[in-house]
């Protein structure tokens, strides 16, 4: 019945709902979880977990995950990494031109709306697919210093606290939801990221080659900077986290 | 259901375009918002999806947009539809200006809006907006309030109070009923709010509330004044049901 | 010969500028104003090729009005309104026919709480100044402002300065340019004062 409605482009059903952009939501779904916790004063974590893992796969640097756009803006992404590859260059190209023009960077929330327009585009016209996928973007600016985002093939954002997009979302966000506080701190918010990643992931024990992180804080001179972090810094995070710990316990119920 | 629908925008034998029908089904499963004029103000209210617990509050996109100095939007629908239909709205107001010295009229600017979304319905490639709008503003060295309402079909009138999006069939039927000519800004407001508050069963906090007054005066209304309003309306309901009671028992 | 001067004092900026529209010998009208107002805290003031100098203002205002629109009533800061104008005038002068605009800008960053007058010329050139003028009343105000300027003014010392400035001017300017027009930028907003 509803193939008649999703065979084509973007259009709209008979109830009103756009098949093809809900399908993309649903490929998303299946993709590796992203989870972003905001500490209000001190920064954001972003964490992701790899699905991609392969002792032959050689490590050059490269994340398959997070992506920098500038240096207060980092995203994660869940979906279509090509279509994501796209977007997060435009929005390196919208977030250096609006710099050039203003001499300030691109406060978070109106870069955020113009790739989420360029994504509305691909549901409206030109005949094309929607993009398959959905972001979390951890950002700062003198608005609303630090903040985090998310955004899906629809074209619609919005600002959490705590949120995760791909697998698992409803585990992930009821776990965030039951230990966040609004005063937490970005060490914690890192604890936190881990604990529910670890508890969402498919495999049983957390490795670092499965995790990717990211975080945004004031360095000492007061400036904002992103931090990719490393697999050593990953694995020590592991180990402070206590998270084996947990795993083990479960094993041994 | 007849192949009729599924290619963009085209007439079925019997002189349907499903395309656009489809996207007033859209606009009725977006919130709620209404329009209401008062004899010297304008006043626009809209259901308020509830803010989770984890969502942050410092951003809340809100559903009645500033188009210009002396004009707002109101819109159920698609979010993200919106956002590009207002956004061309601002830059013709802008335009307009530039080119005339004068601001947009309101009525200039529905027939715009109204424009842009039945040009969706007819080229090639595109599906229509799927949002309804609510125009509402005053034009300059003017006092008399203007509203007007735009469907994705590129149909727009002139109205004394609307309502569109989810529900919005109760809503107009209350307006109906209780419009009444030449009120002044706390009737207006409080007829916003009370017909809200037969399709918002949360009450109070899921309602935002915007009121326009002639020389670009625009003034969103906060929280507390909002819930004065709610507070009012339902003791006075529990007044007349408290009379309608013994009458019952006689 | 048209007169545009600006200063910042302690908790604001002064714009000052000539009432006069000429054209050649003549003078078109006493009431001219050379300023636009940006947004609620930047003024932009203006003056060269008559036509370009308004066309060139007015398509300013459009857009910051615009982003001002989009960005739900958060304005733009003096930096990046003057870095914007700026631009276009950069972009402008690698065109065909380019603006032959000069410009102040009167600013009041509300954040930071500083005042700012921006000094941009038709060549793209933008530098930050605490006091400015273009054209023939730089010649006549510069030396004036180099003695008497103090960075901690208050408004009221800030237009005496001002005043000496003008009388200098209606002293030396070989035409009458009609008095000024004065504005005021600060944590208010923007507002006109009487001056003569």
């Amino acid at each position: 019945m509803s193939r008649r409605y999703d065979s084509r482009t973007t259009i709209f059903s008979p109830e009103g709902r756009l098949y093809q952009v809900e399908y993309a939501q649903e490929a998303i779904g299946m993709a590796g979880t992203a989870i972003g916790v905001l500490s209000p004063l001190e920064g954001v974590v972003l964490a992701c977990e790899k699905r991609v893992t392969s002792k032959l796969l050689d490590n050059d640097g490269s994340t398959e995950k997070c992506y920098v756009i500038n240096d207060k803006l980092v995203c994660a992404v869940a979906g279509m990494t090509a279509d994501a590859s796209i977007l997060i260059n435009t929005a390196r190209v919208h977030s250096q031109h609006y710099l050039k023009e203003y001499d300030e960077d691109i406060p978070i929330e109106t870069l955020i709306k113009r790739v989420c327009d360029i994504k509305q585009g691909y549901t409206q016209h030109g005949g094309l697919r929607p993009f398959g996928v959905s972001f979390l973007y951890a950002g700062y600016d003198d608005r609303y210093n630090f903040q985090l985002f998310t955004s899906n093939p629809s074209g619609n954002y919005s600002g959490w606290k705590a949120t995760s997009i791909g697998a698992n979302l409803s585990a992930s966000q009821t776990l965030l939801k039951k230990d966040y506080k609004d005063d937490i701190s970005l060490g914690d918010a890192c604890k936190l990221a881990i604990k529910v990643l670890s508890k969402t992931m498919d495999t049983s024990n957390v490795t670092k080659d499965k995790l990717e992180f990211a975080t945004l804080s004031k360095l000492k001179s007061g400036k904002v900077m992103y931090k990719i972090w490393s697999e050593d810094e990953i694995d020590e995070l592991i180990k402070v986290s206590g998270v084996l710990d947990d795993a083990d316990l479960g094993d041994d119920e | 259901m007849s192949g009729y629908d599924s290619a963009l925008s085209i007439f079925s034998p019997d002189g349907h375009v499903f395309q656009v029908e489809y996207a007033s089904e859209a606009v009725r499963r977006g919130t709620c918002a209404v329009g209401v004029k008062g004899s010297s103000c304008v006043v626009l209210g809209c259901e308020k999806r509830t803010t989770l617990k984890l969502q942050d509050p410092r951003i809340t996109p809100s559903k009645i947009c500033k188009i210009d100095q002396h004009i707002l939007l109101a819109f159920a629908g698609l979010n993200a539809d919106a956002r590009i239909l207002v956004d061309k709205a601002r830059v013709e107001a802008q335009s307009y200006r530039l080119t005339l010295e004068d601001s947009v009229t309101v009525e200039y600017l529905t027939k715009y809006v109204a424009g842009v979304q039945q040009r969706y319905t007819q080229s090639g490639g595109v599906r229509p907006f799927g949002i309804a709008t609510i125009i509402a503003g005053f034009d300059a060295n003017d006092n008399v309030p203007k509203l007007y309402q735009t469907e994705p079909s590129g149909v727009y009138n002139a109205w004394k109070a609307h309502a569109i999006g989810k529900s919005s069939k109760t809503v107009r039927e209350f307006l109906e009923k209780h419009y009444e000519e030449d009120m002044d800004d706390a009737t207006t407001i409080r007829l916003t709010i009370m017909s809200l508050l037969e399709v918002v069963q949360t009450g109070g906090k899921n309602i935002e509330v915007s009121v326009l007054r002639s020389g670009n005066r625009i003034q969103q209304l906060t929280s507390e004044e909002i819930k004065e309003y709610v507070d009012a309306i339902e003791a006075e309901k529990a007044l007349e049901s408290e009379k309608k009671k013994p009458k019952n028992k006689e | 010969m048209d007169i545009i001067i600006g200063l910042t004092v302690k908790e604001g900026t002064i714009i000052a500028t000539s009432k006069a529209a000429t054209r050649g010998i003549s003078i078109l009208k006493d009431n001219d104003d050379k300023t636009r107002q940006l947004n609620s805290h930047n003024l932009i003031a203006y003056t060269g090729e008559s036509g370009d100098t308004v066309q060139f203002a007015e398509y300013i205002q459009a857009n910051i009005q615009l982003s001002t629109m989009r960005e739900n009533e958060i304005e733009l800061s003096p930096k990046a309104v003057a870095s914007f104008v700026r631009n276009q005038l950069a972009t402008s002068i690698r065109s065909r026919k380019p603006y032959q605009v000069n410009a102040l800008i009167g600013g009041y960053d509300t954040k930071t709480q500083k005042p700012s007058l921006s000094w941009v010329d038709y060549l793209g050139t933008y530098v930050e100044l605490p006091y400015g003028a273009h054209g023939y009343s730089a010649f006549y105000c510069t030396s004036l402002f180099d003695k008497h300027y103090r960075k901690d003014m208050t408004i009221d010392e800030g237009l005496k300065l001002l005043q000496m400035c003008v009388d200098e001017l209606n002293r030396r300017m070989p035409i009458d340019f009609k008095g000024v027009y004065v504005k005021i930028v600060d944590a208010e907003g923007i507002r006109q004062i009487d001056f003569n």
